[in-house]
């Protein structure tokens, strides 16, 4: 991997983990709404749902940067590594379980993604 | 609708919609050529139709997510929908003609290995939480 290649990889990774809490912590915040339209109404008037789409709207720059320098395979799985990030946020933010599926998981991605990096 | 069919027919909505994405990202940066931090880049790419298919298909991707995320766990549910990196990685190799190294192929399988072993551990999760 060339170096502007592994930095546009961990902008993404640090865009799309920041994303995802941000939908997750707007979903899960919506006070009991009884209807699905006023749970979106309720959501859309909420920052961290904004944080969340700004996050995307950028990443979604930064991904198509990543494809002009790599092979649409090799993005993909080298994008994997969200996964981790996102489950170690998961944990950290929303108190999400770390059992050892989840750990094994985790281990196995991190070295595939090393395995395709490497590589690339 | 029941629980299951919910989800069956969320992820498949949501891998559809992420295929759609990834294929369209990478026919509208073929047309750019490689990134440069220059408006004739972005113009270029923002100049051909390929962009907005993966636009719709994000749009597509976000309302089924954030429909799922209602009753997932965000780790697992993500990795769940991640499964499209197998059917990605076909239409890469019969569409675009991508080559991975032996190596890389190993990869990929413990790539797949690790989604698999994230969505076991949601199916476990699934059971024990009280709805």
């Amino acid at each position: 991997m060339s170096s502007i290649a592994i930095l546009i990889w961990v902008i993404n990774v640090t865009l799309d983990t920041v994303g995802h809490v941000a939908l997750k912590f707007a979903a899960v915040t919506d006070s009991e709404e009884s209807t699905e339209l006023a749970r979106w109404k309720y959501m859309l008037g909420s920052l961290p749902l904004w944080l969340g789409i700004v996050c995307f709207c950028l990443e979604f720059v930064v991904w198509l940067a990543f494809l002009s320098v790599l092979s649409l395979s090799q993005g993909v799985l080298l994008g994997a590594i969200n996964m981790v990030s996102i489950v170690i946020a998961g944990r950290l933010v929303f108190k999400e379980k770390l059992d050892r599926m989840r750990l094994l998981g985790m281990a196995l991605i991190t070295v595939g993604v090393v395995f395709v990096g490497i590589y690339a | 609708m029941k629980r299951t069919q919910f989800y069956i027919f969320g992820f498949s909505a949501l891998m559809l919609c992420d295929t759609l994405t990834q294929i369209s990202f990478k026919l509208a940066s073929n047309h750019g050529g490689e990134f440069a931090m220059q408006l004739a880049w972005f113009l270029s790419i923002f100049s051909q139709p390929w962009i907005y298919g993966a636009v719709l298909g994000y749009l597509g991707s976000f309302v089924a997510w954030m429909t799922l995320l209602k009753h997932a766990p965000v780790g697992p549910a993500f990795a769940a929908s991640h499964l499209e990196v197998v059917l990605v990685l076909i239409v890469s190799a019969v569409y675009f003609g991508d080559r991975l190294a032996p190596m890389q192929i190993v990869g990929a399988l413990l790539i797949v290995l690790g989604i698999v072993c994230l969505s076991f551990s949601e199916a476990e999760h699934e059971k024990d939480e009280v709805h």
